[in-house]
């Protein structure tokens, strides 16, 4: 996932033919939870030695709370966290407001990765990444109903079986609003066609997920973006839609800066192989080499990173509570990443 | 929904002798006496409603099952089937049965149970006065009883701090569950209402699902 905030896609990204009122109070209603955040936020980073980013998706959450935790006891440092958006997060590890960003996806970041990593070398991106996945899931009425491969979502009868709204036309959750991940789903429905038979929602992850709980409950089929290590997979029977294997050739997204990016950007295939990294702010990294080379050994595998995920937002344990038990349980490994 | 979804779900349903599901055309509810899906509209929930003092079982009061990763307490609202899901420990809900504004919430996102009320008082919205005498009458604000609109309860909708103007509330028009009426937020019949106000707390998490019965229809 990443977000778009500041490079020019929210304004020109297609929404759905919704009622002027719907723009204006979700506006208002996300305007005044993220004043709220960042109240929060500001509290919880005061005093601090570093300051960790907490993305809006799971993963990224936990192994946040965890880098957290096991900074503080290895090195004694307190570590505070603070809800952000990826491109302001770039932003803010070159000026230094922000020292460590749990969770980088590729191929979503790139651009930012090039700008920030490669040019201006002012974020260090660790080596070492969590293999990840990104595509469309089905749920398991959905799969019944005969929807198993994107080119079924162009089909308008099965299309209509999505319907949530009672138009006669299916609807598709492409991810959060603020995610660059929604945009590249955009470009996705538009390249591949399905666009014209679906109408494609932006809403926050907890509304996309709580929509395929409610599907599930009630037999009803639905299609989604989903991305693993992910514990939607451990809480419903969900299949990845097939489709064409990535073809770089067939893949062209063009970079956020572009006033008609959505015109200039096709991708008609898979997704490339995606991956997440640690990030960290160079001056950071300068300032402490013992812990950008310990934040180059973070050796988290998808399996742990889905247990992760499945214990804080499914058993409900809170991420402090369950940091400090994951960092007890595992006090060698960590032990490990810490030694030269 | 197709023809084979529907049979699906025909043969999924027949045990619960009176089922519900939302079709891309409107409410419709299967009929156990005549084994067909009719339309669940305004003339068939009020007979439905007079011959059997209660609505369908689909828009009962009941427990189900319903895996989520949301917090037990937490509020899903999934206006296009006219459900509310109250998240229960061990992957289940209790399920409520609702009736939907015709506007729907036009919106889909995440609130909370600001604040609530026992008997609220309702001031009709002024362009209402203006079009209705029933509800010019109450220009000042009715007091609460049982022929209020907002019925026995009323949970108020707030995003942070700020009242969002959307409630949760009660209706002593329980023949209208199920249905998508002509004016309101999320109605549900009274003892419903009661029952989710005694088990709610105040900061309760409200998930407005991105399905509504109009998300994509103007208002």
């Amino acid at each position: 996932m990443r977000q778009t905030e500041g490079d020019g896609l929210r304004q020109t990204r297609h929404t759905p033919a919704g009622p002027p009122q719907f723009t204006r109070r979700a506006a208002i209603l996300a305007a005044t939870v993220s004043l709220l955040t960042a109240s929060v936020s500001l509290g919880n980073v005061q005093a601090a030695d570093l300051v960790i980013a907490v993305p809006n998706w799971p993963s990224g959450q936990a192994t946040a709370n965890i880098l957290k935790v096991a900074i503080g006891k290895t090195f004694g440092l307190e570590a505070g966290l603070r809800e952000m958006g990826e491109l302001n997060a770039f932003a803010a590890l070159e000026t230094g407001e922000l020292d460590i960003h749990p969770e980088v996806w590729r191929p979503n970041l790139d651009a930012a990765i090039e700008k920030y990593v490669a040019e201006k070398k002012a974020v260090v991106l660790a080596k070492r990444a969590v293999p990840a996945w990104q595509g469309l899931c089905a749920t398991e009425d959905a799969e019944k109903a005969g929807i198993k491969s994107v080119k079924d979502l162009s089909d308008p009868q099965k299309g209509a079986l999505l319907d949530t709204d009672g138009d006669g036309r299916g609807e598709l959750w492409i991810g959060a609003a603020t995610w660059t991940s929604a945009s590249i789903e955009r470009i996705r429905a538009l390249s591949y066609g399905y666009s014209r038979n679906l109408a494609l929602v932006e809403t926050e992850e907890d509304v996309g997920m709580a929509a395929v709980d409610a599907a599930v409950a009630t037999s009803r089929p639905m299609v989604f973006a989903c991305y693993a290590p992910h514990n939607v997979f451990e809480l419903h029977k969900v299949t990845r839609l097939k489709e064409p294997a990535y073809d770089s050739a067939k893949w062209k997204i063009a970079p956020g800066s572009d006033p008609l990016w959505i015109e200039h950007s096709k991708a008609d295939t898979a997704w490339p192989p995606s991956e997440f990294h640690i990030a960290w702010s160079a001056s950071f990294g300068q300032k402490h080499a013992d812990v950008a080379a310990f934040l180059e050994k973070v050796d988290l595998t998808p399996e742990e990173v889905t247990a992760m995920t499945y214990a804080l937002q499914v058993e409900r344990q809170p991420p402090a509570d369950y940091a400090e038990k994951w960092v007890a349980e595992n006090a060698a490994r960590i032990e490990g990443w810490a030694k030269p | 929904m197709s023809r084979t979804l529907q049979k699906a779900a025909l043969a999924t349903l027949v045990l619960t002798l009176a089922a519900y599901v939302a079709l891309a055309a409107g409410t419709q509810i299967y009929d156990p006496k005549t084994r067909k899906w009719v339309d669940y509209d305004k003339n068939t929930a009020r007979k439905y409603f007079a011959r059997n003092k209660q609505v369908p079982d689909a828009f009962r009061r009941q427990v189900v099952t319903f895996r989520t990763a949301e917090e037990p307490g937490t509020i899903i609202i999934d206006g296009n089937q006219h459900f509310l899901y109250l998240v229960q420990p061990g992957g289940q809900a209790i399920r409520y049965g609702i009736g939907v504004g015709r506007e729907g919430f036009g919106w889909a996102g995440i609130v909370r149970v600001g604040r609530t009320a026992e008997w609220p008082t309702w001031t009709p919205p002024a362009e209402m006065v203006a079009r209705d005498p029933n509800a010019a009458k109450w220009a000042a604000g009715q007091p609460g009883g049982p022929d209020n609109p907002l019925g026995a309860r009323a949970l108020y909708l707030y995003a942070g701090d700020a009242d969002t103007i959307y409630r949760i509330h009660g209706t002593p028009e329980s023949w209208t569950i199920g249905l998508d009426v002509s004016s309101g937020c999320i109605r549900m019949n009274n003892d419903d209402i009661i029952d989710l106000h005694s088990r709610i707390k105040i900061g309760a998490k409200v998930i407005v699902l991105m399905q509504g019965a109009a998300l994509y229809k103007g208002v």
